[in-house]
């Protein structure tokens, strides 16, 4: 009885995590096709990948990409770290939760919207469309994410720790830097790299606010994507897969292996 | 460190990225929604919301909404139940969050060639003798890759609650004489709601307003409020429409917001 | 340099409408032990974080050295401070934790070393420099803390319950290792403890505090013999306290008879009231005691037995024996006048010393 609910269980989240998993392993598998479409398995080529990494145009957007998101999510850990801080600062509750409420407007905000609403903007500021446009909004929608990530490691620090600080003789920088910085470090990791996420996957925000000339992959690969199949696309996402998956595999056996000795020490 | 001048030096970047980029753009798309195509005075576009078409269509998206969000929570909440209940739980969930770190519009082109008429899925429906069948470019198209792309997100609320609930409550229960599955009904899963209505608010609200997933894979078979929005503002350039529509969905997002907030209290 | 290192006058803190420390004063001596003694929420934290100046009064002023600090910040005060829960850096090790205050004091690299061992060597964790916090036990925890405390050299060491978080075996351990260490820094201690046994224990003085106002100073012993009131008498120690009135000098009457005492200085049949610590009162046969009670229940305590007692008015006589005895059985007790510790309805403290001066002439 129990033996056939954990089959069942397994078989299930093996199925569920196939069917994840499908897409990305199409596009892979179709990225050494030589028939040149996603139809029939021709037979083994890495032309694609060839003519991918003779096409500049594809690996200027690429780079524009990683570009795009490295920046802002830079720009918005500080800015983050900095609004995370003096959210955690406020005393009176009210004005608290009122900031956080319009902190969270843009983590709930459809794309769309967020995008619509920051082509009125630049528009109306006569911020012309292109990189900068696509960097600011990308540097916007990801502080939110960042404040949300860090406030949780500012609650749990015990104040005590800022206390005994100051008491040791620290001024309010040194207690910062020396203090709730290393404090809340894996919480502005978490928030760095989720901004960073945020900003490889968006698309919309991007459509909305890009102008001519100046594209990131996923508004690339709509364009295309609407005119029809190319495999220099499923070569791209390969790429973009194995390095993923490589990074996160990586750090996830990095972090089970160096987990920290919880042992009481013994006298 | 509590109000001193260092946390009111923190306060001035982030306040001015809120007036700018949280509260100016909603002022902007509420006073756009005001406005004609020649940037006129008017309430027209509030008016023709109200028109058989509009109202059609925003009742259509609501009713896909609902279905992507339900079909979520049925295959994502067992997902998020087995998982909890595995050795390696870690080594599941990266490899959930794993695809989400592709780019969501490679994946959808995927579906391009898994969903075709030459696709994997049509091959497989020839040989088991049901015939090749139109897949893309209709309303089933759109509540799989929806689905798809937003299962994750049911998923990790629903699992992190589950994660919350203190395992002696579930030794509390057997020990008061319930079966698993009385277990499950009566403990687990109303403890669960809290995850089940932050699932609900990450994959409704996002669904409403998908619009590349209309394009490319449902052929404009479904017209959510983001495809409305995204046809007025950069094909008709109609701002004031578009606005409209994006005041409309705001308004569903608070409401959303509100209640789910409700239930969660 | 004057003799007196902390001086508080007329020190009043409020939070919005409530009142946590209402019109202090005292002053605290260099050297000695001092310990802030109360129930929770007494206002004795708050004494603390005032005088390390994470808050600051809302009226009257704090000295440090003679000097008001009033608007001196925390990191600019000669004190440092053992919290409560350690408050230990948990990305630094023991080491680091220990030099913070050096690090900060841009202190030379080799003198750091020095110091930090000096520190660790007096908590005897010398051998434990490159552990990690999260390695470290309760017990050294508390004494990294201590250690991450004296190595800056204050002149002034505040302790707030710092030995709350340990086992009782361990505590008592501590607690001697504290007195000594006082003793061998020769720097002041300000102790803050809800536990009177530790206060008793430890302290050169106690300050006795209640609903935000100091109750009563003095040494372990003139606080234990002499509390000023009901509320001093019930939280040092436990206590038989009953009402009764004074008929002349050397003369109370309660329980319905009279008996000799050592109090004088108060007027003829004034009401007062009548304490009596359990541990001086004497089991003996109905017949013999002064007074006649029935043993309710009984207790065993390890080194003696407590019994709960009532006398005919209805008055409960708890004991401290070790001697048993039946329950429901009538027993005598037996007390000499030195056992009988009169108080008078709301003295203040100078009053009561006032009185005491008086008649110890």
């Amino acid at each position: 009885m129990e033996q056939t609910k954990k089959w069942f269980a397994n078989g299930y989240l093996i199925l569920v995590f196939v069917i994840l998993y499908a897409p990305i392993l199409f596009l892979t598998a179709y990225s050494f096709n030589s028939g040149g479409s996603m139809v029939g398995f021709d037979g083994f080529t890495l032309e694609w990948y060839q003519e991918l990494f003779s096409d500049t145009r594809l690996l200027i957007i690429v780079l524009n990409t990683l570009v795009i998101a490295l920046i802002s999510a830079t720009i918005a850990t500080i800015v983050g770290v900095a609004g995370a801080v003096a959210i955690h600062n406020i005393e009176k509750t009210k004005y608290r939760s009122m900031l956080l409420t319009l902190n969270n407007i843009l983590v709930v905000s459809p794309d769309v919207i967020i995008g619509a609403s920051f082509l009125i903007l630049f528009t109306m500021l006569g911020i012309s469309l292109g990189f900068f446009s696509v960097l600011l909004s990308h540097i916007a929608f990801s502080i939110p994410i960042v404040v949300i990530m860090i406030l949780p490691k500012l609650k749990e620090m015990s104040p005590t720790l800022v206390d005994a600080a100051q008491d040791l003789g620290a001024s309010q920088w040194q207690v910062f830097s020396k203090v709730i910085l290393p404090y809340i470090l894996p919480g502005v990791f978490a928030g760095f790299f989720t901004a960073l996420t945020f900003s490889l996957d968006d698309f919309a925000v991007t459509f909305f606010v890009t102008g001519n000339g100046f594209n990131t992959l996923a508004v690339e690969v709509y364009s295309l994507a609407r005119q029809g199949i190319s495999l220099k696309i499923n070569a791209l996402s390969t790429i973009i897969f194995a390095i993923t998956l490589a990074l996160v595999l990586g750090y996830y056996f990095l972090s089970t292996r160096k987990k920290p000795k919880t042992l009481g020490g013994t006298d | 460190m509590k109000n001193n001048r260092f946390a009111r030096l923190a306060l001035i970047p982030y306040a001015l990225w809120i007036v700018i980029f949280v509260v100016a753009p909603l002022v902007l798309i509420a006073y756009n929604s005001f406005l004609d195509i020649e940037g006129h005075f008017t309430f027209a576009n509030y008016g023709k919301l109200l028109s058989p078409v509009y109202m059609k269509m925003m009742f259509n998206s609501f009713f896909y909404s609902l279905i992507v969000t339900a079909v979520s929570l049925l295959v994502g909440y067992p997902v998020a139940y087995f998982i909890s209940r595995t050795k390696h739980k870690g080594l599941w969930l990266i490899l959930l969050i794993l695809p989400s770190w592709i780019n969501l519009l490679l994946k959808t082109y995927a579906f391009l060639g898994i969903l075709g008429t030459a696709g994997p899925i049509n091959a497989f429906l020839e040989v088991i003798g049901v015939g090749g069948q139109q897949l893309l470019f209709n309303d089933f198209s759109f509540v799989l890759v929806s689905t798809y792309i937003f299962i994750p997100f049911m998923i990790l609320p629903v699992y992190n609650a589950i994660e919350k609930i203190n395992p002696s409550l579930i030794y509390a229960s057997r020990d008061l004489g319930a079966s698993n599955w009385k277990t499950f009904q009566r403990v687990i899963f109303p403890l669960t709601t809290d995850g089940i209505m932050s699932g609900f608010q990450l994959v409704f609200i996002p669904t409403l307003s998908l619009f590349m997933i209309t394009r490319l894979i449902a052929g404009n078979r479904v017209i959510t409020l983001g495809t409305a929005i995204e046809q007025h503002f950069l094909v008709t350039q109609d701002w004031g429409m578009g606005a409209a529509i994006a005041v409309v969905l705001i308004l569903v997002m608070a409401i959303v917001m509100f209640a789910t907030r409700k239930i969660i209290k | 340099m004057s003799n007196t290192i902390i001086r508080f006058e007329n020190v009043t803190k409020a939070y919005d409408d409530t009142v946590v420390l209402n019109n202090v004063n005292f002053e605290i001596e260099r050297g000695k032990f001092y310990t802030l003694l109360g129930p929770s929420g007494c206002g004795k934290t708050t004494i603390l974080r005032l005088i390390a100046g994470f808050i600051q009064p809302t009226s009257g002023k704090v000295f440090i050295d003679d000097k008001c600090v009033n608007t001196i910040p925390a990191h600019l005060r000669p004190v440092n401070t053992v919290f409560q829960d350690y408050a230990l850096f948990p990305h630094l090790n023991v080491f680091e934790n220990v030099a913070f205050g050096l690090r900060i004091q841009k202190v030379k690299e080799a003198e750091v070393k020095e110091r930090v061992a000096n520190a660790l060597k007096f908590v005897n964790l010398e051998e434990y420099q490159t552990r990690e916090i999260s390695e470290m036990s309760g017990g050294q925890r508390q004494r990294v803390a201590i250690a991450r405390a004296i190595v800056n050299r204050p002149q002034l060491v505040l302790l707030d319950e710092p030995l709350s978080a340990l086992d009782l075996k361990l505590r008592t351990e501590m607690q001697y290792e504290l007195r000594e260490l006082q003793q061998r820094l020769g720097i002041t201690f300000v102790f803050v403890t809800h536990d009177q046994e530790e206060a008793l224990a430890l302290s050169d003085e106690i300050f006795v505090l209640n609903k935000g106002i100091i109750q009563q100073s003095g040494t372990p012993t003139d606080i234990y013999d002499e509390p000023i009131n009901r509320f001093v008498a019930d939280f040092i120690g436990e206590s038989n306290i009953v009402d009764g009135f004074m008929l002349e000098d050397n003369l109370v009457s309660f329980a319905n008879r009279s008996f000799e005492c050592v109090d004088q200085g108060f007027n003829q049949n004034e009401p007062v009231e009548v304490i009596i610590r359990p541990e001086d009162l004497e089991i003996t046969t109905a017949e013999l005691g002064k007074i006649t009670v029935q043993v309710d229940s009984i207790l065993f305590r390890g080194v003696h037995y407590e019994m709960s007692c009532y006398d005919e008015f209805k008055n409960e006589w708890l004991v401290h024996s070790t001697k048993k005895v039946d329950v429901n059985s009538k027993i005598g007790l037996n007390f000499g006048p030195e056992a009988i510790h009169i108080m008078r309805l709301g003295e203040t403290e100078a009053e009561f010393d006032k009185r005491l001066e008086a008649y110890e002439e």
